[in-house]
């Protein structure tokens, strides 16, 4: 049976929109009806799940989704349900026009009719996952994920490079922290790690999916070990290197010019210091990180205090902790804002040029030391690693993470994890809970075994022609060939739906949003609102599931009211949205069309947001050269925090 | 250089005038076409473009906006249904006014049309074969035009005491036991020509006609075994001068383009025709020498 049930919000939406002309209209699409007051309390919840059985199609036109389907969810197991945002996109956006509220509120219920009448069962599925992982370490970060999943009583391989050893962790993360906490917190992991196998060599092949990763490694003697693992942590951690000012300052060709760490290292040993004149050279070139500049404080304000005079050039510092800085400038250190332009070495010193960009003068000081301050980068066998694993690099040659806020360590390779400095230059206790987070992924899907519901991509492999576009367009390798056929790993999918647009065939079909299901909604909507509105201009909105439907949610929260002739149509990402649904939409009557999706590079599936902006470019270009006009379609950004952007897009032109 | 570079680069150097026709390929000619390609069912899955092994096939950035108006969807759709939606709503929105091809924006994967160069196709159909959206198929036609393209007319030159100077090439079955045979019958014909023995005349191949037209030979003569009586498959409509026969006409009519007409003949004599055999030199000297020297001279001299 359909079903639909509305709710009145505890009687306050009814003062908006007329209900009895909702259900009369309605009547013809769904067997009952049934409005409730206050259908997100107990009652409501427990009325519906009195009412609903499990083959019931039910439209629920209440609130937004994001607020009613978890409750809902929980409590009736049925799979067919549309949810109907009446208040967030009707009611409380459009509280002037009671005649034209209801009717909109009447064609996004037949639009709910309509899609009901095309959903599917969603695919269950589930996939034994091996309960072991890999950490390729090098850095800290590696350390503290073995340790913490030896802790957790999970098995793991720590791989480290070959001649790892406790002072190389040492090495390599100078820069992380001060002497003693280091030296302390490596102690304590290395010995945390007992029990552990802790062996060296680099990967070399890796194959399969997230859950079994099939990884082959070559060690120091050149023997090849293979083993399955569900995910693979990458620590590798840091490396230091010179920056190109180095050989300018004649690094390597005068004795008196070192690095900063090997003057501490040096004036650290000595017992009795003689006091010296020194200036610390930073690259003007390189952006500096604030890992590298509370580490440029913490040294220079440790030679300052040996009684040297220090001079640091630099044109722009950073630091984690503003007392870092304070401390080094009670230490006496001189800090000159500009850049080296020449150094003469005498015999009494090197007389040492600096352009002062702050008080635009030519300095001229003559110093015993130079000291360079070196940068920091990935280890140098990053982009070899990455491109064994297949996960993506940034510019910078760091490995690159999925999206900064809510997947800081996810790679662009399911089931592969980034911990500490080798997605960024970090310090100590950021590389510390970075591999906290890192491990914690890693044992939510190791522990049990991945068990996922939903509607799936699914490929016809009659009508494929083996173009490979979709290979190439998903975002998250869910789909490889094999055999000459294109197949779908859903471990790996998230079901956007990219691999859809990008089909030249449409061969691959999203389970209960295939083309057909598109065409009938946008038809039954401009059908339903021509009964209703007549002639009156409609606009469609394309909106992904992720940021554009909640910046138009929280446009209603914020009663930023737009046009009433505006319907929201969710798709899973704007990316899934091809030519073809824009075109259906102004041929079915649009006045115009308008894709949503999240901001430039905000995409929770990494490149729908690019995707959909090309897929508008090309449909505007085609519109134009059908002599129609090319704005009447458009590809924007909608985000939460800017309610106002749906009003701007829609109201301007209403 | 592979072989069909070297000829379209021999048929250039004898050029001397532009071709303006697209020729008709013969029944039995094999290796020269033309691929015609409908862009609206296309799917720009770049089968043809794998399975191509002169790489005469390219993908392009462009949608071709016109031909995806103009077509009329058949019946039973095109394979690819996405396409055909497209365009059946692309039709529907058109409005009056030219159209032109479009650029597809750099990144979008699974637009693109297929271009094909005319030079390189070696007509094996494999692109045809590989095509699943059936938007290619194999003409029987070879596109002169572009493949040469412009020709500079050659100066007119003089040629004191011009005699033609003839290259048949004769099959050392019959048609040379027929030559034999004029000599022994002591028949005159013209010393004109230079006797190439080839083992069957099927076994000619263009390139060594272009060559001799190239280095100035002011005609070609081919002669064979007796139609139906080739030594090589005898009457087998695939037989060496069965074969032959056609091709030597689509290249008599793809000199004819090229300001080289008449100067390319085949002819058939048995071993018992030496009258024949003398008749046909004869026949063919008279037909050089009305229409003089080999306009390719002036092309080597100028060269010289």
């Amino acid at each position: 049976m359909k079903k639909l049930f509305l709710c009145t919000c505890n009687n306050t939406l009814n003062r908006i929109l007329d209900f009895p002309k909702i259900e009369k209209e309605m009547a013809k699409s769904f067997d009952a009806i049934e409005t409730l007051d206050s259908l997100c309390l107990e009652d409501g919840l427990s009325t519906l799940r009195q009412r609903i059985s499990d083959d019931d199609q039910v439209a629920i036109g209440a609130c937004s989704s994001q607020i009613i389907e978890i409750p809902v969810k929980q409590r009736i197991s049925n799979d067919f349900i549309s949810f109907v945002p009446l208040r967030e996109h009707v009611a409380w956006v459009h509280p002037a026009d009671i005649k034209s509220a209801t009717n909109k509120a009447i064609v996004l219920l037949a639009d709910a009719a309509a899609q009901l009448n095309h959903m599917e069962p969603p695919t269950e599925f589930k996939e034994n996952m091996v309960e072991r992982v890999l950490v390729i370490g090098g850095g800290i970060a590696g350390l503290k994920a073995a340790s913490d999943l030896n802790n957790l009583k999970v098995g793991l391989t720590l791989l480290e490079p070959p001649g790892q050893n406790d002072d190389k962790y040492y090495e390599r993360s100078l820069f992380m922290s001060d002497n003693e906490t280091l030296v302390q917190e490596i102690k304590a992991l290395c010995k945390s790690l007992l029990g552990v196998e802790r062996v060296q060599g680099s990967v070399q092949e890796v194959d399969g999916q997230m859950g079994s990763y099939e990884v082959t490694w070559i060690d120091p003697e050149g023997n090849l070990t293979t083993q399955d693992y569900g995910t693979i942590i990458v620590a590798t951690g840091n490396q230091q290197f010179l920056p190109s000012i180095a050989k300018k300052c004649r690094y390597g060709k005068s004795k008196r010019v070192l690095t900063v760490e090997s003057l501490v290292a040096a004036s650290g040993k000595r017992d009795v210091h003689e006091s010296s004149t020194i200036l610390v050279v930073t690259d003007p070139d390189i952006e500096m990180s604030s890992v590298e500049g509370s580490h440029l404080l913490r040294s220079t304000a440790f030679l300052a205090r040996l009684g040297n005079t220090v001079f640091v050039s630099y044109s722009d510092i950073r630091t984690e902790d503003e007392n870092l800085y304070r401390n080094a400038r009670n230490a006496g250190v001189i800090f000159v804002r500009g850049k080296v332009t020449q150094i003469k070495e005498k015999d009494h010193g090197l007389i040492c040029r600096i352009e002062n960009t702050l008080e635009s003068i030519v300095r001229e000081v003559t110093v015993d030391t130079i000291a360079v301050s070196q940068i920091v980068g990935p280890v140098s066998d990053t982009a070899r690693l990455a491109l064994t694993l297949g996960v993506e690099c940034d510019e910078n040659g760091f490995i690159k993470i999925r999206y900064n806020k809510m997947k800081p360590v996810q790679t662009s390779r399911r089931g592969i994890f980034v911990a500490g400095g080798a997605k960024t230059p970090m310090s100590l206790s950021h590389a510390l809970i970075s591999a906290q987070n890192a491990v914690l992924e890693a044992f939510k899907i190791v522990r049990s075994p991945l068990k996922r519901f939903g509607w799936i991509p699914v490929i016809d492999d009659e009508s494929c022609d083996v173009c490979k576009a979709c290979i190439t367009a998903c975002p998250n390798d869910a789909l490889r060939l094999i055999d000459e056929k294109v197949v779908h790993i859903p471990v790996h999918c998230e079901f956007c739906g990219i691999c859809v647009s990008s089909c030249p065939t449409r061969a691959i079909e999203f389970q209960s949003h295939n083309k057909e299901s598109w065409f009938d909604r946008l038809e039954t909507i401009a059908k339903t609102h021509r009964q209703l509105e007549r002639n009156k201009p409609f606009t469609l909105v394309y909106a992904c599931s992720e940021c554009a439907n909640a910046s138009i949610d929280q446009a209603g929260f914020a009663g930023k009211s737009y046009p009433t002739g505006t319907y929201v149509i969710q798709f899973p990402c704007a990316g899934m949205v091809s030519p073809i649904e824009i075109l259906k939409g102004l041929v079915v009557g649009a006045e115009r069309v308008i894709v949503a999706h999240c901001p430039p590079g905000g995409c929770h599936h990494q490149k729908g947001d690019h995707l959909s902006e090309l897929v508008v470019h090309l449909t505007k270009d085609m519109l134009r050269e059908i002599g129609q006009d090319p704005d009447r379609v458009r590809a924007t950004y909608m985000i939460a925090a800017m309610p106002e952007k749906m009003q701007k897009e829609v109201g301007l032109h209403g | 250089m592979d072989k069909r570079e070297r000829l379209i680069q021999k048929i250039q150097n004898i050029a001397v005038k532009t071709p303006t026709q697209i020729l008709e390929v013969p029944e039995k000619v094999e290796g020269f076409g033309s691929i015609s390609y409908r862009p609206p069912s296309c799917s720009a899955c770049m089968k043809c473009i794998e399975a191509c092994e002169v790489e005469a096939l390219e993908l392009e950035p462009l949608v071709r906006l016109p031909e995806y108006l103009n077509v009329v969807i058949p019946e039973e759709g095109f394979r690819s249904k996405n396409r055909e939606s497209l365009i059946s709503l692309l039709q529907s929105l058109k409005q009056n006014g030219e159209t032109q091809t479009i650029s597809v924006p750099t990144g979008l994967p699974g637009y693109g049309s297929i271009s094909w160069s005319a030079q390189k196709c070696i007509a094996c159909n494999k692109c045809v074969e590989a095509c699943k959206e059936d938007c290619l198929s194999l003409e029987k036609t070879y596109d002169l035009v572009s493949v040469i393209g412009e020709v500079e007319p050659p100066p007119v030159i003089e040629v004191p005491d011009w005699e033609p100077f003839i290259i048949c090439f004769v099959c050392w079955e019959c048609s040379h036991s027929a030559a034999d045979l004029a000599g022994l019958m002591h028949l005159h014909y013209p010393t004109n020509i230079r006797t190439v023995r080839v083992p069957c005349s099927g076994a000619v191949e263009p390139i060594q006609i272009m060559t001799a037209l190239e280095n100035g030979v002011d005609g070609v003569l081919v002669t064979g075994c007796l139609l139906s009586e080739c030594h090589y498959g005898g009457d087998d409509p695939l037989a060496g001068n069965f074969m032959q026969a056609d091709f030597v006409r689509f290249w008599q009519s793809m000199l004819e383009e090229i300001g080289l007409g008449g100067r390319l003949y085949i002819d058939f004599a048995s071993a018992a025709m030496g009258i024949k055999f003398a008749e046909i030199v004869t026949e063919f000297v008279e037909k050089i020498k009305k229409l003089g020297p080999s306009p390719v001279r002036g092309k080597l001299e100028v060269k010289s």
